[in-house]
């Protein structure tokens, strides 16, 4: 009997044991209790933690959940004078799910909080805890589950010894979360997307390498969108997409939540405001290869020549190799004098463009500006500007022109006499484009080179010159290697032509990088503008030929000239914004129902590949005088957009006897059938049409 | 030209990027779209214009999507204001093989079980209408006025949670909403967080 009430009593013991961690083929996660002492003292604070153990590929939820899914709760039903804190939040791990993205935590998570004994505890008591936890899992599909757990600690009279298997885990848990730590933080909308500038002491030296900001609240910021590192001496910049928050023209107040970076995790509220120039201008993280924080100017010096060297191995640089082999090729077993004039020039012109880059950098650095290496591509019209350069360089090499050289030359090309100046813009040129390009070494050796005195820097980038040019430079010398390039002879035309292709990808590249700057319209700008760089370098090809033949061309090359002028103007002219006419997305109802409002409604049918109606949209649709009229009549304006196949808008067309757009219809306010203005529009007829409209 | 699209969709046949959620902007024009329903009928939001419009992302499986059904909630909303001339479009983004996917006659089935009440049940398994929305939750709600533009978007409600106690108290943002065009009012909170499960979109297409 007293056995059988001692296992009863055994049983009654484990009972809450079992409660706490409740297996089951239904549970997703298995949730308990865990103390990190084995008892709590009157008044005393002590941490404890709900454990999760999460099923293999499934995954519970952060305070943020990001794009879908729901934090952990928990609900405490605690004797009278008993606190239990809120959780401590570990840093979450990033989930993708689809296009989406969740902040979570998958395998085994412990979340902690604090509780507190009243201090009216008895000691010698035992208390028992009450918790409901509900909580979120998903894998593919999401699974709601709740458990009520109890938690069981003796009242001790002086502090309680560690919990052997939980004392030091969830320490390290309580260690390991994210805590305020003196960071100052602003942000700033900037473009398209949130500049989020943070500085502060634990961030000077911090590998920043994979730095993310996890905000507090949902609706800030785009989770699923890459967030972009820039680095500063004192801190980093992190480059968001908006979220909800942001519409509306309206920004949060402040953007709440942890920097995990370095392997660290900060609490940080950023308030609306100019980044500090100390968080940026040091570029993006290098890659994980080697630390460059405590180097000296010597390993700088060395890494940065290293750089310079495999730089011309890196992919943008190929293009650019293809003209160095071009005029290489040229110097195949001939003339070592002018090989030796080359080299040098190629290599005079490539140090000191990175000088001259250097320079600049340094220059914008210390006026505060947030530019990093590569700048000089962020700059939508100097971007144009190289991919119109490009072009002409491939329509050279294609041999629609030659630069330099008379046609008796042809052949010999970049190689030929007067090449000197040639190599040494050709030396400028590839650094220019080679600059983004952050090869292997370069990184760490440009990180230190840009916190150090202007001095330094222009060292290190001297070697990042000397490391690129020199390979060229040491051909050029190179007897034995000079002889042993092939003899110039026919098979360099053939040569030459086909490098031109590399040529053509810079150039198609250079246009993708703008279209990402800048968008469509500027990318129709370049399209244009490359059409006629095409036409002058045609021109001026035709002009070298009469030259040739003893002939004065003076107005080909100089229309030659003013169209190549042209072109580059074209893209570098800053846009004026043309009035924007309010529109709306055209369908017939919509027609019926203005019309039945009284309202004078323009109908533009019109399709983004459809040339005449670009230019009508420019020239008279988006001109002041046109606005004024519409706004003066109240005029509706709805735009039938036939990009895409669309039978209401075909029907329409059919029934105005059209095949296609541009047609543009204006109802007038009595009702009666539209009127048909003609296809090429002026802001004239278009003003007169609508104020016929006003009174028909 | 060339539109944005089209270069995305280059850069995506290049491997450099994910396809990405589009997000329409509060007070802009809403994307048009076309779909087929439940019932085999071809619907686009421009059969709509001048009427209020309002677009409910669902996955039967999903638990939000079962608080606000389970407790009838969500088919009040869609008797009361389709009564009020309110087009109501319930959309399933739902890729095949994903939880939730619908094709027409499942969803057919999950309408009449639910007696769901809307206006067309739209069938997105490829998920064109979600990206271009930036849908991320069922449910995750937007409203467009009869002028066709973007007057809400986000959660149904205050409050982002799957339990059905949760809904006592809760601020009714969508029904707010709806009822601030109605008065001709502002939309006094235009966005707020869209919550629930996440939409499940097949890979890229």
């Amino acid at each position: 009997m007293r056995f059988l009430a001692g296992l009863f009593l055994a049983l009654m013991m484990a009972l809450p044991a079992a409660a706490q961690a409740p297996p089951g083929p239904a549970k997703h996660v298995v949730v308990e209790l865990v103390a990190e002492r084995q008892g709590i003292a009157p008044g005393e604070t002590i941490h404890i933690a709900l454990r999760q153990q999460i099923q293999p590929h499934w995954h519970t939820y952060w305070r943020n959940s990001g794009d879908s899914g729901e934090p952990t709760q928990i609900k405490w039903t605690l004797p009278d004078g008993w606190q239990a804190g809120g959780f401590i939040w570990p840093t979450p791990v990033r989930i993708a799910v689809g296009p989406l993205m969740n902040y979570g935590y998958q395998g085994e998570v412990l979340l902690p909080m604090t509780l507190t004994a009243p201090a009216n505890a008895k000691a010698g008591d035992k208390v028992t805890l009450k918790a409901a936890v509900s909580l979120l899992v998903c894998a593919d599909v999401c699974v709601p589950e709740d458990a009520a757990l109890t938690l069981t600690l003796p009242v001790t009279a002086a502090t309680a010894s560690e919990d052997p298997k939980w004392g030091d885990v969830i320490e390290a848990a309580v260690a390991a979360a994210p805590k305020p730590a003196a960071l100052n933080a602003v942000f700033q909308p900037k473009g398209a997307g949130v500049a989020l500038a943070v500085t502060g002491a634990v961030l000077k030296g911090a590998d920043m390498a994979g730095a993310y900001f996890y905000p507090f609240e949902s609706t800030v910021i785009d989770h699923a969108k890459p967030q972009t590192i820039e680095r500063g001496p004192e801190g980093l910049t992190l480059t968001l997409s908006p979220g909800y928050a942001f519409q509306g023209g309206k920004a949060p107040a402040s953007l709440a939540g942890v920097l995990a970076v370095g392997g660290k995790a900060y609490e940080i509220a950023a308030s609306a405001g100019a980044p500090p120039a100390s968080a940026s201008g040091l570029g993006p993280p290098p890659l994980k290869v080697e630390g460059g924080d405590n180097l000296g100017l010597a390993a700088a010096a060395l890494f940065a020549f290293l750089g310079g060297l495999i730089l011309n191995l890196m992919p943008c640089v190929f293009p650019i190799l293809a003209m160095k082999a071009a005029s290489l090729a040229g110097h195949g077993g001939g003339d070592h004098g002018e090989a030796h004039r080359q080299g040098l020039a190629f290599g005079l012109g490539s140090v000191l463009t990175f000088l001259g880059l250097a320079a600049g950098l340094i220059a914008l650095k210390a006026a505060g500006s947030a530019v990093g290496w590569g700048f000089q591509l962020q700059s939508p019209p100097v971007v144009a500007v190289l991919c119109l350069l490009m072009l002409a360089v491939a329509l050279n090499l294609s041999g629609l022109f030659e630069v330099g050289t008379s046609l008796q030359g042809a052949g010999s090309g970049l190689a030929s006499r007067g090449g000197s100046l040639g190599a040494f813009f050709t030396g400028a040129l590839a650094v220019v484009v080679a600059a983004p390009c952050t090869a292997p070494f370069m990184g760490p050796a440009l990180g230190w080179a840009l916190t150090q005195t202007p001095a330094a820097a222009l060292a290190v980038f001297l070697f990042l010159g000397l490391g690129f040019a020199a390979p060229f430079v040491l051909v050029a010398y190179a007897p034995g290697l000079l002889s042993r390039l092939p003899k110039p002879g026919a098979w360099m035309e053939l040569f030459r032509k086909a490098l031109a292709f590399p040529m053509y990808g810079a150039a198609a590249w250079l246009a993708w990088v703008l279209a990402q700057q800048a968008g469509p319209e500027d990318l129709a700008k370049l399209f244009a503008a490359g059409v006629v760089v095409g036409l002058a370098a045609w021109l001026a090809g035709l002009a070298q030929r009469r030259a040739a033949l003893g002939g004065k061309p003076i107005v080909l090359t100089a229309g030659a000239g003013l169209l190549a002028a042209l072109a580059v103007a074209a893209v570098v002219w800053p846009q004026d914004k043309a009035a924007e006419l309010p529109t709306e997305p055209y369908s017939p109802a919509r027609v019926a129902e203005l019309r039945a409002q009284g309202r004078p409604v323009f109908v533009n049918y019109t399709a983004a590949w459809c040339v005449s109606c670009q230019v009508n949209d420019k020239v008279a649709l988006s001109t002041h005088k046109v606005a004024q009229a519409f706004a003066r009549h109240k005029v509706a304006y709805l735009k039938a957009d036939w990009t895409k196949r669309d039978a209401d808008i075909a029907a329409e067309l059919a029934a105005h006897g059209r095949a296609g757009v541009p047609l543009y219809l204006v109802y007038g306010t009595k009702g009666g059938e539209g009127v048909i203005l003609p296809s090429i529009l002026t802001p004239d007829i278009v003003v007169k049409a609508v104020e016929a409209a006003d009174k028909s | 030209m060339i539109s944005r699209r089209t270069l995305l969709a280059l850069a995506v046949s290049l491997g450099m990027t994910a396809p990405a959620l589009a997000a329409p902007e509060l007070g802009k024009p809403a994307p048009p779209f076309k779909a087929m329903d439940d019932k085999g009928h071809a619907r686009s939001l421009s059969d709509f214009a001048g009427k209020t419009v309002v677009l409910e992302w669902t996955s039967s499986g999903c638990p939000y999507v079962g608080k606000h059904y389970g407790s009838g909630t969500m088919q009040a909303l869609q008797k009361s204001e389709t009564a009020d001339g309110v087009v109501w479009l319930t959309i399933s983004s739902s890729a095949p093989q994903m939880e939730g996917y619908f094709t027409a006659p499942t969803a057919r089935a999950w309408a009449s079980k639910q007696h769901w009440s809307g206006t067309a049940l739209l069938l997105d398994s490829a998920g064109k209408i979600g990206r271009e929305y930036g849908a991320k939750n069922t449910p995750h709600m937007f409203v467009i006025d009869k002028a066709g533009k973007v007057a809400y978007m986000g959660g149904i409600d205050d409050r982002p949670y799957a339990d059905p106690e949760s809904l006592k108290g809760a601020k009714p943002y969508v029904a707010l909403a709806l009822a601030d065009l109605k008065a001709g009012r502002p939309v006094a909170t235009p966005v707020s967080q869209p919550y629930g499960c996440a939409v499940r979109y097949g890979s890229a297409d």
